[in-house]
């Protein structure tokens, strides 16, 4: 097969195609469930939103006001009548209104997305830097530094984010006093929610990697590298890094989208404004469609980040570009 | 995750190794810290304000209405009376007031030469239009428009004079006006709307809204023409903060570690053990303020069986030790209540005989009251109906530590058969349960100026659930001479008929065995050394810093 062929060129391009068309229809119907679960779910536990309007749960508003309410947001309507709106809504873009803040949900999200994504975005780099180093270091140097090497994994993937933003607090900021407790919105404050986030992740991301590179380092390359003279670092880097990163860039995916949901709880803890925060809120308050409009907008994360990935990993292993060919 | 069990062993150790080095550096600060003596108030500066209490979704009281709310609003807005430390309602808003011999009108003459922020002038029209506003189901008020209940209309009399006119004689009004949520805002604020109004509202106080940025903070500036302090204040004219910086820091751990890393100059809602920590380092100003109204207490639902039974209800009371536990958990912090009332209000009625604790006693009543079987558990039965206590815990009300007190108390009515089951729920979900009636026993705050708060818990009315399913009688008494009593108390205008109704009224509701009261609604603030002159306001204990300044 030589590569340009016209037959094999549009061979590929229908494939991607294909392939961009079930990504496409996969995206559109994770979004749909999601947004379809999320209302009834909210639903299901007690709580009735139109107090969430009228100052809260245990509201002791009028019945004029209830009906006000009531009458103004829709839920005087049959549910399925209320799910079709939303749908309506939703297709039309129009994320909807905040029961509580009494402002559009884009413009909340918008408000808080930027903090969110950047303490995740810092916290997943920290997270590849630290599994990298530390997979790197550990495999092929014996069996003290692998146990070593898995130990920390297994420790830091274990660690719970409350916990250990506790201790960091207790070190570093009450401690030791270099970084501050409660997040500013400089550079020091995003220290310790970032090491807090990315310290588990790192965990996780190198056992899987640790595994992989295991795997390279006894494959065939490997020994005519050595063959040839390449030094240990060279392998390491020219050769088997790529393996190592493999796992990693498609877990990456799944990362950020566990990295949302940890946000919830840094977020709390280092009081940063952010989506965590707002869905703490609107899930206490049954705003349901601040509800909607975080869980559809991780979702979203979620179905980009696993295209771009995928991506990213047809760059980073030629076999898998030649399998889409085949 | 698997890996959990394995290493959860050494994380315990770092853990007191961390706490060790965190408190020994603690003590090594406040020694070094130790505060210049000087009373001579300091112009400028901002203060940083750490508040734990949920961030408001409005910050106009008036709409909705609840704490965190007051906490905040009373920095930008002000009331037409307030109430002093001894409990006397005194002139803010309105230098003077006068009731009709029939208790039906009431005039109200307002302080000359007060300005709204943004310009407009104090005057009776104003009053008008903000009863007006809290009454209007549009505005979506519940706290203040309960509290406006029995004002049928305010009539302007003159610019400086406003007449409330009532339905029914009400002796807990000026009580009702001296709360953050009836207070005075300026008519052309409340005219842009509610969207607008809720991001700042516009008042009369010492600060003025600048900017919210949401969850994050709210920045209040100085109002440089501030001229009228509540009657009690320290001083006249402007507050000598430049700016105060209100920050919503939920965690209670980040706050405290905040306060100690001089990131901020007060926090609010600190846990127990850490004002004990912080009062025992000297390193800061504990302001002790428990909020009015009720104590905080367990109720018991005499609505239904088994708590039907007055003997049941006392055989529960008698069953149940907390003392040990509240000094244990509340690290001494929180004293021990024997009251429906809070400590702050004046008219209090406490009877410490009826709440000792008598396991013997508890056994005989039960036996007489039929719950004579045993299951293999050791919980009684009658008729083959097991003594189960449903007892469903607010997460958000209730701090761990009460969290902790109820796990005592469900320990120690067990030893005489009640088998107490414990719900921690969310606060939709915990109301949830109540309004459908699951639960036996429960322990709900209620915070409002004056005995008042004593006809909403338990005059038989409030156990009919308002629109939106909420009642407040939790105990669900329904007893007419309580009633009566409580409706006496609220029409009777002279102030000591009304202490003695109120006083025979508590006798009754503490007699029958409705509930156990704990202690009351904790509530304080913890400040650096350098905030000098704050203070928690003696009607909702919300914190005040007209007269507060920052020493270097």
């Amino acid at each position: 097969m030589t590569p340009g062929s016209p037959t094999e060129s549009g061979r590929r391009r229908r494939s991607t195609a294909r392939h961009a068309a079930v990504l496409l229809g996969g995206a559109v119907f994770v979004m749909w469930a999601v947004a379809t679960l999320t209302f009834f779910a909210i639903r299901l536990i007690p709580g009735d939103p139109a107090q969430a309007i009228l100052g809260g749960p245990g509201s002791q508003a009028s019945q004029e006001a209830l009906d006000l309410v009531r009458e103004e947001y829709g839920l005087d309507q049959p549910l399925v009548v209320q799910y079709l709106a939303m749908l309506g809504r939703l297709l039309t873009g129009d994320l909807g209104s905040s029961y509580a803040l009494r402002m559009p949900v884009a413009e909340l999200l918008a408000d808080q997305v930027g903090g969110t994504l950047l303490l995740a975005a810092l916290s997943l780099a920290l997270a590849w830097v630290l599994a990298l180093g530390l997979s790197l270091w550990s495999t092929g140097r014996g069996r003290i530094a692998a146990a070593v090497g898995e130990g920390i994994e297994l420790t830091a993937a274990a660690l719970p984010h409350f916990w250990l933003a506790a201790v960091l607090i207790a070190v570093f900021a009450t401690g030791l006093g270099w970084f501050p407790p409660v997040a500013t919105g400089t550079p020091s404050g995003l220290v310790l929610p970032v090491v807090t986030l990315a310290v588990p992740l790192a965990g996780f991301l190198a056992q899987v990697m640790r595994e992989s590179l295991l795997d390279a380092l006894q494959q065939p390359f490997v020994v005519s590298a050595q063959a040839r003279g390449e030094s240990t670092a060279g392998i390491r880097l020219r050769h088997t890094i790529r393996h190592a990163a493999l796992p990693g860039i498609s877990l990456s995916g799944w990362a950020l989208g566990w990295l949302l949901s940890g946000a919830v709880v840094v977020e709390t803890i280092f009081a940063m404004p952010g989506l965590g925060r707002t869905l703490l809120q609107a899930v206490t308050l049954r705003d349901i469609p601040v509800v909607i409009g975080v869980v559809l907008f991780v979702a979203l994360v979620y179905v980009v980040m696993t295209v771009i990935t995928d991506l990213v990993a047809r760059i980073a292993d030629p076999r898998l570009r030649q399998e889409a060919a085949r | 995750m698997r890996a959990a069990p394995v290493t959860r062993r050494p994380l315990g150790r770092s853990a007191l190794i961390a706490a060790g080095l965190v408190s020994a550096l603690a003590l090594a600060g406040c020694q070094a810290d130790e505060p210049q003596a000087s009373d001579e108030p300091v112009e400028g500066g901002t203060l940083v304000y750490a508040s734990g209490d949920a961030e408001p979704t409005c910050l106009d009281p008036h709409v909705g209405g609840n704490y965190p709310q007051a906490l905040i609003a009373g920095q930008f807005l002000e009331s037409l009376v307030s109430r002093d430390g001894s409990g006397e309602i005194v002139p803010w808003l309105a230098e003077s007031w006068e009731a009709s011999d029939d208790g039906l009108a009431w005039e109200f003459t307002l302080r000359e030469g007060v300005t709204f922020t943004d310009g407009t002038p104090l005057d009776a029209e104003a009053v008008k239009v903000n009863v007006e506003h809290l009454q209007d189901p549009a505005t979506q008020s519940s706290t203040g428009y309960l509290a406006m209940g029995k004002v049928e209309r305010v009539e302007v009399v003159d610019d400086l004079t406003a007449r409330f006119v009532l339905t029914t004689p009400d002796s807990a009004l000026l009580e009702s006006l001296s709360q953050p949520w009836t207070a005075i805002q300026s008519p052309a604020g409340i005219a842009r709307g509610m969207e607008e109004n809720c991001e700042a509202p516009i008042g009369t106080g010492p600060f003025v809204v600048d900017e919210w940025v949401k969850q994050d903070r709210v920045t209040l500036v100085r109002n440089d023409d501030y001229s009228s302090p509540p009657a009690d204040a320290e001083h006249d004219g402007p507050a000598y903060l430049e700016a105060i910086e209100w920050r919503f820091v939920p965690d209670a751990a980040s706050r405290y570690a905040a306060l100690q890393g001089g990131q901020v100059d007060v926090i609010d809602n600190p846990q127990p053990d850490t004002v004990a920590a912080a009062e025992e380092s000297g390193a800061f100003t504990w302001l002790d303020a428990p909020r009015p109204g009720a104590s905080n207490r367990i109720e018991l639902n005499s609505g239904q069986a088994p708590f039907d039974d007055e003997r049941v209800r006392e055989a529960f009371i008698r069953a149940v030790q907390v003392d040990e536990g509240i000094d244990a958990l509340f690290f001494g912090t929180a004293e021990r209540s024997y009251s429906a009332l809070s400590s702050v209000e004046a008219l209090a009625y406490s009877e410490p005989s009826l709440f000792e604790p008598d396991l013997d006693r508890a056994n005989r009543l039960l036996d007489e009251a039929g719950w004579t079987g045993r299951d293999a558990d050791g919980t009684r039965l009658k008729d083959g109906q097991r003594l189960t206590l449903r007892f469903p815990v607010s997460t958000n009300q209730s701090i761990p530590a009460e969290q902790s007190l109820f796990e005592q108390v469900q320990a120690t009515a067990k030893e005489a058969g009640f088998d107490v089951v414990i719900d921690l729920l969310d606060l939709s979900s915990w109301y949830g349960r109540l309004f459908v009636n699951e639960y036996e026993i429960v322990s709900a705050p209620y915070t409002k100026v004056g005995p008042d708060v004593l006809r909403i818990l338990y005059h038989s009315d409030s156990i009919t659930p308002a629109p939106s399913g909420y009642f407040a009688n939790l105990a669900q008494l329904s007893d007419p001479e309580v009633d009566a009593l409580l409706t006496e108390a609220a029409a009777e205008g002279d102030a000591d008929a009304r202490a003695g109704v109120y006083e025979q009224a508590q006798q009754r509701i503490l007699g029958g065995y409705y509930l156990l009261p704990l202690y009351d609604q904790q509530n304080g603030f913890l400040l650096d050394p350098s905030v000098r002159g704050a203070r928690a306001m003696p009607t909702v204990s919300t914190p005040s810093f007209h007269d507060a300044w920052l020493a270097d």
